[in-house]
């Protein structure tokens, strides 16, 4: 009797844990969004075409179009070797201008363009030495990159 | 001269922490009581210290002293009073001090409550409180030091983050860190009882209001920091699985086993080890938890500029505490055979057993979402997210499945249940089930998890009102009271389990709060030119007009919208874009009316072409999460007021 009440709650936790787990690493895969540079991005092969992940890079200057009476903005995010063109509609966060970093969420398509529903910018002045700011210098590219990976 | 004063008080309190540290050793090794006493004292003074370096900085602030650095980075001459007064814990360093604070002010409070009622664990007591504060006063003084002097004493300071000017973000680190430095109190407890190898319920007892206060403090940092999200962020949600929302959390669910579990061991004798491995693990995650804030690995609206070094010193400190106790519990594991076992499957300590199973693999959950992704990133220089689905697919079934426990555990007596009188105290709450589900349909609800949750929430609501009940009835046939009068009565006479059931009506009010407002919510981007309207759910919105504002720091503009449902107008709502003059980055401020079915959430993006883009929520129950707080808050007040005199202990 006693033996068979052990197994019996030994193997009703064990059933929960299985189930835990499954329904854990079944979703967990899909659940993955992987950020890329844009360089990176060009080079991805097929298999990631209409994948969700999130590029990160600067906005060009002059490169925002907005279309107005729409939510639309055209855009292009550079990593200083390549520049990745991202169509977006939707709202934009506030710290979103042209020259700051930016992560876009979103998927590419067959033809290789980057369609955002999604946008993270970062605010890389704060991510930089105060001192740095007071005495007005501006923070190196490669610098903003890595912060935007974080 | 501020500066000198604090720089002053915390490195006299550093040395005495160690000193403090060394009496406690000492003490245990020559049971001497005059050592015990010096550490004692050392604690006394080392809160009398902080306090004064509390005090120090806060005057700098007040006084906008941007001599110093802290000052000059986390305030300006515009901040208004109330968010000077409180940029204390506005970074880092200052969040730092405020956690060492109130880790010397519990333990001061803990050496002199149990002074007279635990003189032999008191040396233990006071070693392990000294160690820790050593160890903070070692980040403080050595690598986050809020007394650094500016290079330049700047005219102005670089001002506030506005995001953090909100009530909200201004009581949420506070009530977290009460919460965290709150579990090293009964860790402490717990270490001293296996370092003397007298594991028995003594410990439970007398940290079970220190772990009460703790985990409701816990509780409302957490809450007040989705209700800032909510509030201020403008993104319609308040809990996004961000690794440093998942960092309190942690703590959080395994405490909440903690919680529970202990009771098995105060009635039953039972779960001791495991008792002793929650309350490590929790205090641990406490740590982890500040690790992965204040260190900056992860990205999130808290981590701004990081410092390697405090990461590192942090993860050592986690390191050697990890070691130390769990090496302790290892070596001392074998006193804390259980005398006894479970009797049966269907009792209380078996449903005591599964709902610290839900809480463990809940947080073995969140601990692979938000550390997967460091892991990742260490080994192979790949960046991922882990996303919502994740957490969503395991955390729901395990919800379900707690909630359903919430209302069976309660019923259930110890040792053995008999099926026929459990089926006979769950036949109305079953009932209560099934037509609350019905009316649930009835009203346009189809959606079958949703439905599900709402039965399972009816069917433990049944039984917390049947408990209740069966309490007044009981004192009222002995008393002969008015039925109110023996309720009350009921209630009076056992505060600690009446006090638990409405803690779990406060965490069926949430959940019904979460389902409400996860699954039918309503989410519109409009553009919208002045007389142009959309629908939201059963209201239709239309844009009025544009109009400027202005505050004490900032100035923007407000969109005027009129909120109509059937014709009438419902509320206008007024949601605003600001521009604070010290930062060169503008904040939403949403406009909300809440009611207890449903807020409406309305936020004003920048113009397009001659429009504006505005986006409506439309959420249902919100109302319900935060409702639901205050009755968990009311429920542990209730239990924490039911005082055991605390006995003195056996020798």
């Amino acid at each position: 009797m006693k033996t068979k009440r052990k197994w019996g709650i030994a193997g009703s936790v064990a059933v929960i844990l299985a189930l835990a787990g499954w329904l854990g690493y079944s979703s967990f895969q899909d659940a993955l969004v992987y950020f890329y540079t844009p360089s990176e991005v060009v080079k991805l092969d097929d298999k990631f075409t209409g994948k969700r992940i999130r590029v990160g890079g600067i906005v060009e200057k002059g490169s925002m179009v907005m279309t107005a009476g729409t939510m639309k903005i055209d855009f292009r995010l550079s990593d200083g070797e390549t520049v990745l063109p991202v169509a977006f509609e939707g709202v934009p966060p506030d710290l979103f201008k042209e020259g700051q970093g930016a992560v876009a969420e979103g998927f590419r398509d067959q033809n290789g363009n980057f369609h955002a529903d999604l946008i993270m910018a970062k605010h890389s002045e704060d991510y930089m030495p105060i001192q740095m700011k007071r005495e007005g210098k501006s923070m190196p590219k490669e610098d903003i990159l890595k912060t935007l990976k974080k | 001269m501020t500066h000198v004063l604090g720089q002053f008080s915390i490195m006299l309190a550093l040395a005495l922490a160690a000193a403090g540290s060394l009496a406690a050793v000492t003490s245990i090794v020559t049971a001497q009581p005059a050592w015990v006493r010096s550490a004692r004292n050392a604690i006394y003074l080392v809160f009398v210290l902080l306090t004064m370096a509390m005090g120090a900085l806060e005057y700098a602030f007040l006084s906008h002293d941007y001599g110093l650095k802290y000052v000059a980075d986390n305030s300006n001459n515009t901040l208004p009073g109330f968010y000077l007064a409180t940029a204390l814990w506005g970074g880092h360093e200052g969040s730092f001090l405020l956690w060492a604070w109130l880790l010397a002010l519990y333990s001061a409070v803990a050496a002199r409550l149990h002074w007279r009622t635990h003189p032999q664990a008191m040396p233990y007591l006071l070693a392990i409180s000294s160690a820790l504060l050593l160890g903070f006063l070692c980040l403080i003084v050595f690598l986050a030091d809020p007394f650094e002097a500016a290079k330049i004493r700047a005219a102005d300071g670089a001002g506030l983050n506005p995001l953090l000017q909100d009530p909200g973000m201004v009581f949420h680190p506070p009530f977290l860190y009460m919460g965290y430095v709150g579990f090293s109190i009964p860790f402490a407890f717990a270490m001293a009882a296996l370092l003397r190898g007298k594991v028995n319920e003594e410990w439970i007892r007398a940290t079970r209001r220190w772990t009460l206060f703790a985990w409701l403090m816990l509780t409302f940092g957490i809450v007040l920091g989705g209700y800032w999200a909510y509030y201020e962020l403008g993104w319609g949600g308040y809990w996004a699985w961000d690794p440093v929302e998942n960092a309190s959390f942690m703590p959080w669910l395994v405490g909440t086993a903690f919680l529970h579990s202990v009771m098995v061991q105060e009635t039953r004798r039972m779960f001791k080890i495991w008792n002793v491995f929650l309350i490590i693990a929790t205090f641990s995650l406490t740590l982890l938890g500040a690790f992965l804030v204040r260190s900056g690995v992860v990205s999130s609206v808290h981590s701004f500029a990081s410092d390697p070094g405090r990461g590192v010193f942090i993860l050592s400190f986690m390191t050697i505490v990890l070691v130390f106790s769990f090496g302790t519990l290892v070596l001392r594991g074998d006193r804390l055979k259980s005398e006894v076992e479970i009797d049966s499957m269907v009792s209380r300590e078996s449903a005591f057993l599964f709902n610290n199973l839900f809480f463990l693999v809940a947080m073995a959950t969140v601990f692979v979402g938000t550390l997967y992704p460091l892991m990742l990133e260490a080994f192979t220089g790949s960046k991922v997210t882990v996303g919502a689905p994740y957490y969503n697919a395991v955390f729901l079934p395990i919800m379900l499945a707690m909630v359903v426990l919430m209302g069976i555990g309660p019923l259930l007596p110890w040792r053995k249940a008999s099926p026929e009188v459990l089926a006979r105290n769950t036949l109305l709450p079953a009932a209560l089930a099934v037509l609350g589900t019905l009316a649930t349909i009835a009203a346009g609800v189809h959606e079958i998890y949703p439905l599900f949750g709402l039965a399972v929430v009816y069917f433990v609501f049944g039984t917390i009102l049947r408990d209740f009940h069966t309490g007044a009835r009981g004192s009222q046939r002995r008393e002969g009271l008015s039925y109110f009068s023996a309720l009350l009565n009921a209630i009076t006479r056992n505060k600690r389990r009446y006090g638990g059931l409405i803690v779990h009506f406060g965490v069926l009010m949430m959940i019904v709060g979460l389902i409400g407002s996860s699954v039918f919510r309503i989410e519109k981007d409009v553009v919208l030119k002045p007389g142009d309207s959309f629908a939201l759910g059963s209201y239709e919105v239309q844009l009025k007009g544009v109009t400027e504002v202005s505050g004490p720091n900032y100035s923007g503009m407000a969109a005027i919208l009129d909120v109509l449902q059937a014709g009438k107008q419902v509320v206008e709502l007024r949601p605003e874009k600001r521009n604070y003059t010290t930062s060169s980055m503008p904040t939403t401020e949403a406009a909300i009316n809440e009611n207890w079915l449903r807020d409406i959430y309305l936020v004003l993006d920048k113009p397009t072409g001659d429009g504006l883009i505005i986006k409506g929520y439309l959420n249902p129950l919100v109302k319900w999460i935060w409702s639901g707080v205050m009755v968990i808050g009311l429920g542990t007040a209730l239990s924490l007021w039911q005082r055991r005199r605390l006995m003195k202990e056996q020798a």
